[in-house]
C-alpha cells in the first residue's frame, strides 16, 4: 500500500509537468491581449511597459520555466488581467466554495444514490424498482440548469413560505441544500443505477448462493458479501465524478450566485489571463490526481485480490 | 433469485421505515429551519434570508462582487458605486451630470481655463481620525497615473499638464511626478493644472478613480488596504463589512450634510445570474436591482411592471465599416439608411433604447446644438432610397463580412441587419468571435478581411470630444480607415476652445462631417444605451441613476415609511 502511494506521488510530478506544458501551448495558441480588456486600445509604450513588467516579451522557455518554477514554489504570481490581485488569493477566496459543492453534491449522490440502488435490486422487478429507476433515468437525463432553475422556482418562489430556501447565495445551511441538489442529482442517478446492476450481478454469483446455503443472516449477506463486491464499479466511477463535480460546477456556481472558482476559470481564458489560467488549471489536474489516488486506494479495501496483485 | 421468509420481509420492512424517518426528520429540519433568523445584523456581513431589515435599510442585488474598492482599479459598475457611496469626491453629478459641490464647497478657473483652484471644506475627516485635506487628493491622482500602480482608469487624469509624460515613466519618474499638474497648495486649497483648456474636467472630479485616498492609510497597509477593518474612507457610508455573499455599508455618523445619507444602511447581495436577480427582487428580498442586463427571455414582461425603470447612458452601439473595402460613400449611406432602428430596438433589443441621430449620445452637453439629425440615420430606415443609392455606386461590394464577438443578443441584431442588407442586394456573412480575438481582429488596424463590425463606445469623461475625437486619423481607436486630414482640424480647433457653446458649434460641424448631407458615413449609429433595473415603488422617486450610471444612494429612502418587508 505505501509502495503504490508513493509511486503515485512520484508519477504526479511528471503529470503536472506535461498538464503545464499544455496548458502553456495551448494557450499561448490563441491570439488575444490580456492587457486589453475593452474596445479602447491600449497606448504602444503602456502596451510594452505592461509586457515587460509581467515578462511577456521574454522568450518562450524562459516563460515556460518561469511558471513550473512558480507552480513548484507555490507562487502562482499576479493576475494579468485583475492587476491588483494574485492568483494565490484568488484560489484561497474562491476555491473553498466550490470545493465545498463538489464534496456536498458527492456524498447526496453517494448517500441517496447507493442505497436507492441496493434497495432496487433487492426489490428488482417492483413498483419500488421501477419507480426508482424512473427518477434515477430523468435525473440523469435533465441537465443540471434546469434542475437547478426548476428547484428555485418551486423550492424558493412558489412554496418559499413553506421551506425557507434562499433563491441564491452561499453562506447559510438553507442555501446550500438547493445547489447541491442541483449538482448531485445527475451523478445520483448514475450510482443509484450502477449499484443496482452491479448488485444484480453480485448476486449471481456463486459465494452468494454458499453464504446463504451456509444459513448467514440476509442482511449480513447483503451488506458484508454483496454490497462491498458490487462498489467497486461505483468507486471506480466516484474518482473521475468528484473531480468533475469540483471543477465542472460552473453554471450551477452562476446560477445560485455562488462564489466559486468557475467563474474566475471561465473569464481568465476568454480574458488571457494566462498565469490564473494556468495556476487553475494545476490545481484542477491535482485534484483529479487526488481523486484517482483515492480510489485506488479504496479498491485495496474493497478488492483483496488488486492489493495483493499490486507491488 | 429466492424471496425471503418472513423474517426477510421484517428487515426490509425496517429498512423503508428507517428511510421514511430519516425524509421526515429533514423535512422537519427544512421547516423548522424557515423561521430561524439566521446571519448577525450586528456583525456587518451580510446574513442570509432570515436578516432583520430595519426601516431605513436598503438592499440592492449587484451583478458581480466588486473587483476592487480601491479607487484606482473601480472598473466595474459594483466597485464604482461603492467607491463613490464610501468616499467623498470633489464634485458631484446630478441626474443630467450636473456639477454639484461635494467635498470642494467652491472652485474657480482661471482667465486662460487651464487652471482649476478648488477649495475644500475644512471639516471633513477620514475613518481613521485625520482630517481630510488636499494632499489627500493630490496623492490620489498621482497614484492612479503612476505607472506602477498600473491603473486602468488614469484616461481622465492625463488632461493634466506633465500626466502622460508620467504614466509612460517607469523609473526614476520622481521629476516627472513633481511636474504633474496637481498641487496642495494648502490644507484646503487644491490647484489643478491642466495641459489645455478643457472645461469638462469639472465633471472628470465626480469620477470615482479621482477620489481621496488616505496616504498614510495605503503606505501602511499596502495591496490590502481595502479590506474590511483596514479601508480608511472619507464618504457618507462607511464600510460595515464583505464577504463573498453581499456587502454592508453603514451610515457614517460624523458625516455631516450636506450629502449625509438619508438610509440607515445598505446591503449589497452579490448575485451574478439575471434571472436569479429578478428572483430575489420577487422574493422580496432586495429594494432594488444594480442596472446590470435583465434577463432576456423576460425584458418584455418586465417591461409592463410599475417597478420597471430605464435611464439612459452614455453610449453608442454601431456597425463600422472598413473604408478600405466599402470605399464607396453611397454604399455606406445605402447601408445606414437600410437600418430600421425602431424595429431593433422593439423587437429585439427590447430596452428602451434611443435610436440614434448621430454618433455622440443624447444626454451629453450640447447634443441641442451638435445633434446632426442626420438624414441617414432615419428612426425606421428607409429602404426605398437606399436601394436608390446603390444603384449609384460604380462598384458594389455585393458580399460583405460583419464581425461580432460573443456576447448574448449581438447576433440577433445582425441577423436583422442582415436580412435589412438583404434588400439591397448584399450578403452579409456573419462571423461571431470570443472577445479577445475580436479585439485582436478590430485592431486598429482591423483585418482585412472585415468590411464591417459590431462596436459599443462609451466615453470616459463627459464632453463629447470623447466620442468625435475617435475617428481622427491617429487616435489609436479608430478601426475604420477613415481619414480625413479636414476632420482632424477641426478636431484640433475643438480642443482649443474653452467656450462651451462656441465648442459645441465645432462638435456640429463635426457631426455634419460624419452624418451631414454630405456626411462620410463611416459608421452606422444604431441605438444609444439604456441601463435598466427594477425599484421597489417605494424608493422608486428618490433613486436616481445618472447619465454615467452612478448611483447616488444617500438620496434614496422609502416613501411610504412602513417597517419590514
Amino acid at each position: 500500500m505505501t509502495r503504490l502511494i508513493v509511486r503515485r506521488v512520484l508519477w504526479t510530478v511528471p503529470v503536472i509537468l506535461l498538464v503545464i506544458f499544455f496548458t502553456f501551448v495551448l494557450m499561448r495558441q490563441i491570439e488575444g491581449n490580456p492587457f486589453r480588456t475593452s474596445e479602447r486600445a491600449i497606448p504602444e509604450s503602456i502596451q510594452q511597459n505592461l509586457e515587460e513588467k509581467y515578462g511577456l516579451d521574454d522568450p518562450w522557455y524562459v516563460q515556460y520555466l518561469r511558471y513550473v518554477k512558480g507552480v513548484f514554489t507555490l507562487d502562482l504570481g499576479p493576475s494579468l488581467v485583475l492587476r491588483n490581485r494574485d492568483v494565490n488569493d484568488i484560489v484561497r477566496d474562491h476555491f473553498p466554495p466550490s470545493l465545498e459543492l463538489g464534496a456536498l453534491a458527492m456524498l447526496f449522490a453517494l448517500v441517496v444514490g447507493v442505497p436507492l440502488g441496493m434497495l432496487s435490486a433487492l426489490r428488482a422487478n417492483t413498483f419500488f424498482d421501477y419507480g426508482a429507476m424512473f427518477v434515477s433515468n430523468v435525473g440523469f437525463a435533465i441537465p443540471s440548469f434546469l434542475v437547478a432553475t426548476l428547484l428555485i422556482y418551486f423550492f424558493a418562489l412558489e412554496w418559499g413560505d413553506i421551506f425557507g430556501l434562499p433563491t441564491s447565495g452561499w453562506d447559510t445551511w438553507q442555501s446550500k441544500v438547493l445547489p447541491t441538489i442541483a449538482l448531485g442529482l445527475g451523478p445520483m442517478a448514475y450510482f443509484a443505477r450502477l449499484t443496482r446492476g452491479s448488485m444484480l450481478e453480485t448476486m449471481q454469483q456463486d459465494y452468494i448462493r454458499t453464504a446463504r446455503a451456509k444459513g448467514l443472516r440476509w442482511r449480513r449477506v447483503v451488506v458484508v458479501h454483496t454490497l462491498r463486491n458490487s462498489l467497486i464499479p461505483v468507486v471506480t466511477a466516484a474518482g473521475p465524478i468528484l473531480g468533475f463535480l469540483i471543477t465542472g460546477s460552473f453554471i450551477i456556481e452562476q446560477i445560485f450566485a455562488i462564489p466559486g472558482i468557475g467563474r474566475y476559470y471561465v473569464t481568465a481564458v476568454t480574458g488571457r489571463d494566462y498565469s490564473v489560467v494556468m495556476g487553475l488549471t494545476v490545481l484542477l489536474a491535482l485534484i483529479v490526481i487526488v481523486a484517482n489516488l483515492v480510489v485506488d486506494i479504496l479498491y485495496g479495501f474493497l478488492d483483496p485480490r488488486t492489493r495483493d496483485a499490486r507491488t | 433469485m429466492a424471496r425471503g421468509s418472513g423474517g426477510e420481509k421484517a428487515r426490509q420492512r425496517n429498512h423503508l421505515v428507517l428511510i421514511v424517518v430519516v425524509l421526515a426528520a429533514i423535512g422537519v429540519l427544512a421547516a423548522a429551519g424557515s423561521g430561524l433568523e439566521s446571519g448577525d445584523d450586528t456583525s456587518g456581513a451580510p446574513g442570509g434570508p432570515g436578516a432583520g431589515r430595519s426601516e431605513r435599510t436598503l438592499s440592492i442585488a449587484f451583478a458581480s462582487r466588486p473587483r476592487s474598492l480601491d479607487p484606482a482599479f473601480a472598473v466595474d459598475r459594483t466597485s464604482a458605486t461603492l467607491v463613490l457611496a464610501l468616499m467623498e469626491p470633489l464634485v458631484r453629478l446630478g441626474p443630467k451630470l450636473e456639477v454639484e459641490p461635494a467635498l470642494a464647497r467652491r472652485w474657480g478657473v482661471s482667465e486662460d481655463g487651464r487652471r482649476i483652484t478648488f477649495t475644500l471644506r475644512p471639516d471633513r475627516i477620514w475613518t481613521n481620525g485625520e482630517p481630510v485635506t488636499a494632499r489627500d487628493v493630490e496623492f490620489a491622482w498621482k497614484r492612479v497615473l503612476s505607472s506602477s500602480t498600473d491603473s486602468p482608469l488614469a484616461g481622465p487624469l492625463l488632461a493634466l499638464r506633465g500626466a502622460a509624460a508620467y504614466r509612460a515613466c517607469t523609473f526614476a519618474c520622481g521629476r516627472l511626478e513633481e511636474a504633474v499638474g496637481v498641487r496642495a497648495a494648502g490644507a484646503q486649497t487644491l490647484v489643478v493644472t491642466l495641459a489645455r483648456p478643457e472645461p469638462w474636467f469639472l465633471r472628470s472630479a465626480g469620477l470615482p478613480q479621482l477620489v481621496p485616498v488616505s496616504r498614510e492609510a495605503i503606505l501602511r497597509e499596502g495591496r490590502e488596504w481595502t479590506e474590511p477593518g483596514r479601508i480608511v474612507t472619507n464618504g457618507p457610508f462607511v464600510l460595515g463589512g464583505m464577504n463573498e455573499n453581499g456587502v454592508s455599508l453603514v451610515r457614517n455618523a460624523r458625516f455631516r450634510p450636506p450629502g449625509a445619507a438619508r438610509a440607515a444602511r445598505v446591503e449589497g447581495r452579490f448575485v451574478a445570474d439575471a434571472a436569479a436577480r429578478v428572483q430575489a427582487f420577487d422574493a422580496g428580498r432586495v429594494d432594488a436591482l444594480d442596472g446590470s442586463p435583465l434577463p432576456k427571455t423576460d425584458l418584455v414582461a418586465l417591461q409592463e411592471r410599475r417597478e420597471y425603470e430605464a435611464y439612459p447612458g452614455l453610449e453608442t452601439h454601431l456597425y463600422a465599416f472598413n473604408f478600405t473595402t466599402v470605399s464607396d460613400v453611397h454604399q455606406r449611406r445605402a447601408m445606414a439608411l437600410a437600418i430600421d432602428r425602431r424595429t431593433i430596438i422593439d423587437n429585439i433589443a427590447q430596452a428602451d433604447q434611443l435610436p440614434t441621430t448621430g454618433f455622440t449620445p443624447e444626454g451629453m452637453p450640447g447634443f441641442e446644438t451638435l445633434n446632426p439629425s442626420s438624414p441617414w440615420l432615419p428612426e425606421t430606415g428607409d429602404i426605398e432610397q437606399a436601394k436608390e443609392l446603390m444603384g449609384q455606386v460604380q462598384d458594389p461590394v455585393r458580399n460583405v463580412t460583419l464581425l461580432l464577438n460573443d456576447s448574448p443578443g449581438h447576433r440577433e441584431i445582425a441577423v436583422a441587419v442582415q436580412s435589412m442588407w438583404k434588400e439591397l442586394g448584399i450578403t452579409t456573412e456573419i462571423r461571431q468571435q470570443e472577445w479577445a480575438q475580436f479585439l485582436e481582429f478590430i485592431g486598429p488596424p482591423p483585418d482585412a478581411s472585415i468590411d464591417s463590425f459590431r462596436l459599443g463606445w462609451i466615453g470616459d469623461y463627459v464632453d463629447a470630444m470623447n466620442f468625435l475625437e475617435l475617428w481622427t486619423c491617429d487616435s489609436g481607436n479608430n478601426s475604420t480607415n477613415y481619414c480625413d486630414p479636414a476632420y482632424d482640424e477641426l478636431v484640433s480647433e475643438a480642443r482649443q476652445t474653452p467656450d462651451n457653446d462656441e465648442r459645441y458649434g465645432i462638435y456640429a460641424e463635426l457631426e455634419q462631417k460624419l452624418f451631414g448631407e454630405d456626411g462620410a458615413v463611416p459608421v452606422a449609429p444604431i441605438y444609444w444605451y439604456t441601463y435598466v433595473q427594477l425599484e421597489k415603488e417605494s424608493i422608486k422617486d428618490s433613486l436616481e441613476v445618472n447619465l454615467l450610471s452612478q448611483t447616488d444612494y444617500t438620496k434614496v429612502v422609502e416613501t411610504d415609511g412602513s417597517g419590514d418587508a
